[in-house]
């Protein structure tokens, strides 16, 4: 399988501060792939700066052979890199429907096919399809955000913290969702503080710690990890 | 880098006084240039008062003419109908602009306005002054106005003895100005400019410290309205209109660099220079400060000062 | 009393018309527009001059709106562009500061190039009756107008894709962009339109009396003060505000007269900021 999207000595900064210092990272196409880490190790940082919402300070990032950073976020949402940032940044007062085809604003004709997909995988939102975003529960505001990034038929997905904020019912569902997704082959990169949904869903992970990568390696494996266990599944 | 070496706010004030001090020897003893530069000073001292308000606390004051106008209307209407001298209701004057001044910045701080909605307001609030007194025909004569030669302290009826006591007042404004952003305030300033929110977390009062900027500021508008009026000769809602005074402190402002002691007086002298220059072109000197509006925000944000202090790797205060 | 009651509604909504510019670049590009009186001034004067020309009244007027247009594109794409690379906070001091500035370039020239030009468009029939109460035909006429300008804006952002990107913009920029959404070109899109809508209220302000190039202050005033009112991201409360300004102003000025009629709105608008920043109608776009 070859690397659909690589990130080389990425360093990004905020304000004069290295955030992000030197991280490498590869994903292949199909994978699913977790970043883990603490608060502040710069997981939604990189992210950012994947889709091009945040300039990089050094490294380069490359998808599909080419290199996209420098590109405008907008231009890599329709070049097929879908960002689903931890706020959802939905729009408040229109309704579910019209949230969702506005994420097809990149293959705005399609949209119908995709709203089908997005509505069965999502059952929730189809009985909601007319509520205003705005006044949805976080759960809903959730599943509303990473539907509406699937509505532009994206190669890559990168969810950040999609479990942050949620019941812990609302976590095992949009994993099951996650699950369906990654059978119908579309690759993710995700970002969690969940840890063990992150590595149970995923094949591999990085996991990052003060902006840099301090262990990767196969999801199953960095389970078995005691020091993974220690310090994120607060066991031993 | 090179080790920046600065210039003392004290070194500064000395040096822009006796330098301002010795212009009309420069002047030939023209009368006309004398009034252009004694008029010149009262626009450095609004440019003072700007400076303090906007420059240091984010304070967007579109209301300058019309602090400084309400001042100079209690003043002069109150010496002509209560016959009472100027040098006392001059001061009248003064409390009035620093009441208003103050109660605007009191209302928009604890309603958290924003610096836009704090520009609204004080722009809807020249507007009610300039109206107010088109309105109040039998107390300000209305548009035509007033003519306060008549009634002027002797010392600002014109030539080199008010150009010294304007001087004076202007140097007065300095020093306060100095002190202020030596004392602890100038500290708490520079802290709400740079970020109001982590200033409010790390415990400044900063409704205290707003309000206190946008009084002193208002004083000195006040002040400075007052003797404008009497200088003047006259008083009019034009001559405190929005495109006659804010929109000269702003170029001003923007010319010099905010947040510097010398900057009104570096910009104050740049603008007179223009002024000048584009005194043939007759009502299209407005066009030019629009121009210049643009230009200086656009490429030139910081003013002659902060590039002076760059190109002459020295602090200038 | 019903007579005032339409003028007074028919004179809110010129001054929604003109107020909505405001509203649509504030709330889409982050920016406080004030040189907008300006494009409702220019729309008219260069109305009057191709008429001068010899141009019929309607197509003068269409081409004025289009001039209105052509330079509030010109604004966005030139001397707004510094004010785009900033967000938030900083991007409305610099808009602010420079539509300032251009304000006084396009009013010191028009003041001294065409001082004496004014707009105005007769109408073949003074007034008409119906039902007993005599209208001014021009009461009629702006209000079609207006009622027509607005109807069409809101069928453009509630029905067609560019219009709900439009809306999509002005709820979350940054989720616009993450839907792959350019801003930029919308932004361009937005200005000029908001120009055109300005440039009609200044044609329109033909029809009620004349519209000379010294109105551009007053007109960006009164049209700040709308906006501010009815919620300065609100487009349904800019025409509500306008509407209601319009009546009061109608009311006040035939019992207390004009000048403090005037005073009366500053102190509301004044006071509407001060209670309530972020208008009347905070809730919808």
């Amino acid at each position: 399988m070859s690397i659909l999207l690589g990130a080389d000595a990425v360093e990004v900064a905020y304000a004069d501060i290295s955030v992000v210092r030197g991280v490498s990272l590869e994903v292949r196409a199909g994978e699913s792939v977790a970043v883990i880490g603490p608060n502040g190790a710069g997981k939604t940082t990189l992210f950012k700066a994947i889709a091009g919402m945040l300039g990089l300070r050094g490294g380069s990032i490359s998808y599909g052979g080419a290199r996209i950073d420098g590109r405008r976020h907008y231009e890599i949402v329709q070049q097929g890199i879908v960002y689903v940032p931890a706020e959802r940044e939905l729009f408040p007062h229109m309704s579910v429907l019209e949230n969702l085809e506005l994420g097809a604003y990149p293959c705005y004709g399609a949209r119908a096919e995709r709203l089908k997909f997005v509505l069965d995988l999502f059952p929730r939102l189809l009985e909601r399809r007319r509520q205003l975003a705005g006044t949805l529960s976080g759960g809903e505001q959730q599943m509303l955000a990473i539907g509406r990034g699937l509505m532009s038929r994206p190669k890559v997905l990168l969810l950040d913290e999609p479990s942050t904020g949620l019941a812990p019912f609302f976590v095992s569902e949009i994993y099951r969702q996650f699950a369906q997704l990654k059978r119908e082959g579309l690759t993710i990169l995700l970002a969690e503080q969940q840890v063990p949904h992150a590595l149970g869903f995923t094949d591999r992970a990085y996991v990052l710690e003060n902006g840099r990568v301090r262990l990767s390696g196969a999801s199953r494996e960095l389970l078995g990890n005691e020091e993974i266990q220690r310090t994120y599944l607060g066991m031993g | 880098m090179s080790a920046n070496r600065s210039i003392s706010g004290r070194s500064a004030l000395i040096a822009v006084t006796l330098t301002l001090a010795l212009v009309p020897l420069a002047l030939g003893g023209s009368a006309h240039y004398l009034r252009i530069a004694t008029l010149a000073l009262i626009f450095m001292a609004y440019t003072v008062a700007f400076n303090i308000v906007f420059g240091h606390t984010r304070q967007l004051f579109l209301c300058l003419g019309a602090l400084a106008g309400a001042s100079a209307y209690f003043s002069v209407v109150l010496t002509m109908k209560l016959a009472l001298s100027p040098w006392l209701t001059m001061p009248i004057g003064i409390v009035v602009a620093a009441l208003l001044g103050g109660a605007i910045s009191y209302v928009s701080v604890r309603r958290g306005l924003g610096v836009i909605f704090v520009g609204i307001v004080t722009l809807v609030f020249s507007m009610i002054f300039q109206n107010l007194v088109l309105g109040l025909r039998d107390w300000t004569n209305g548009e035509t106005g007033l003519e306060t030669k008549a009634i002027a302290p002797a010392v600002l009826a014109g030539g080199l003895p008010s150009y010294y006591a304007i001087l004076a007042v202007l140097a007065v404004a300095f020093v306060a100005y100095h002190l202020l952003m030596r004392s602890r305030a100038g500290t708490a300033f520079q802290a709400i400019a740079d970020d109001e929110l982590a200033a409010e977390l790390a415990g400044i009062d900063v409704t205290a410290y707003k309000v206190l900027a946008a009084t002193v500021g208002s004083a000195l508008l006040g002040a400075i309205g007052a003797i404008h009026a009497y200088y003047g000769g006259f008083i009019s809602p034009t001559v405190y209109a929005l495109g006659s005074i804010d929109i000269v402190v702003l170029v001003t402002l923007l010319l010099g660099g905010m947040r510097t002691l010398i900057g009104p007086v570096l910009g104050g002298i740049l603008f007179t220079l223009i002024d000048e220059l584009v005194r043939p072109l007759g009502r299209l000197n407005v066009m030019v400060y629009g121009v210049l509006i643009v230009v200086l925000v656009i490429t030139f944000r910081h003013g002659v000062v902060a590039m002076l202090s760059k190109r002459l790797k020295i602090r200038l205060p | 009393m019903l007579a005032i009651l339409i003028d007074g509604i028919v004179q809110g909504l010129q001054l929604s018309l003109m107020a909505v510019g405001i509203t649509l670049i504030f709330g889409l590009g982050g920016v406080l527009n004030l040189a907008h009186g300006q494009f409702a001034v220019i729309g008219g004067i260069a109305t009057a001059l191709l008429m001068g020309e010899g141009l019929h009244p309607l197509l003068a007027s269409a081409l004025g709106v289009l001039g209105a247009g052509a330079l509030g594109l010109a604004m966005d794409r030139t001397v707004l562009v510094p004010a785009y690379r900033y967000q938030g906070e900083e991007r409305l001091l610099l808009g602010l500061l420079i539509t300032l500035g251009l304000s006084f370039v396009v009013n010191g020239f028009l003041d001294v190039r065409y001082p004496t030009v004014a707009l105005t468009l007769p109408l073949p029939t003074p007034s008409f009756t119906v039902g007993g109460i005599t209208i001014r035909t021009a009461s009629a006429v702006v209000a079609l107008i207006a009622l027509a300008a607005f109807a069409l804006l809101f069928a453009f952002l509630k029905a067609t894709l560019l219009g709900k990107v439009v809306r999509s913009i002005m709820q979350n920029e940054v989720g616009a962009g993450l839907c792959g959404i350019n801003p930029g070109r919308i932004r361009t899109l937005i200005v000029t339109l908001s120009a055109m809508m300005a440039g009609l209220a200044g044609v329109v302000q033909g029809l009620f009396s004349s519209l000379g190039t010294e109105l551009g202050n007053e007109f960006t005033s009164f049209a700040l003060i709308v906006a501010v009112i009815g919620g300065v991201r609100s487009i349904n409360g800019t025409l509500v505000a306008g509407v209601l300004l319009g009546i009061i102003n109608a009311f006040a000025s035939y019992y207390v007269g004009a000048y403090l009629t005037l005073l009366i709105l500053l102190v509301t608008a004044a006071g509407t900021i001060l209670v309530r920043p972020q208008g009347l109608f905070a809730f919808r776009t």
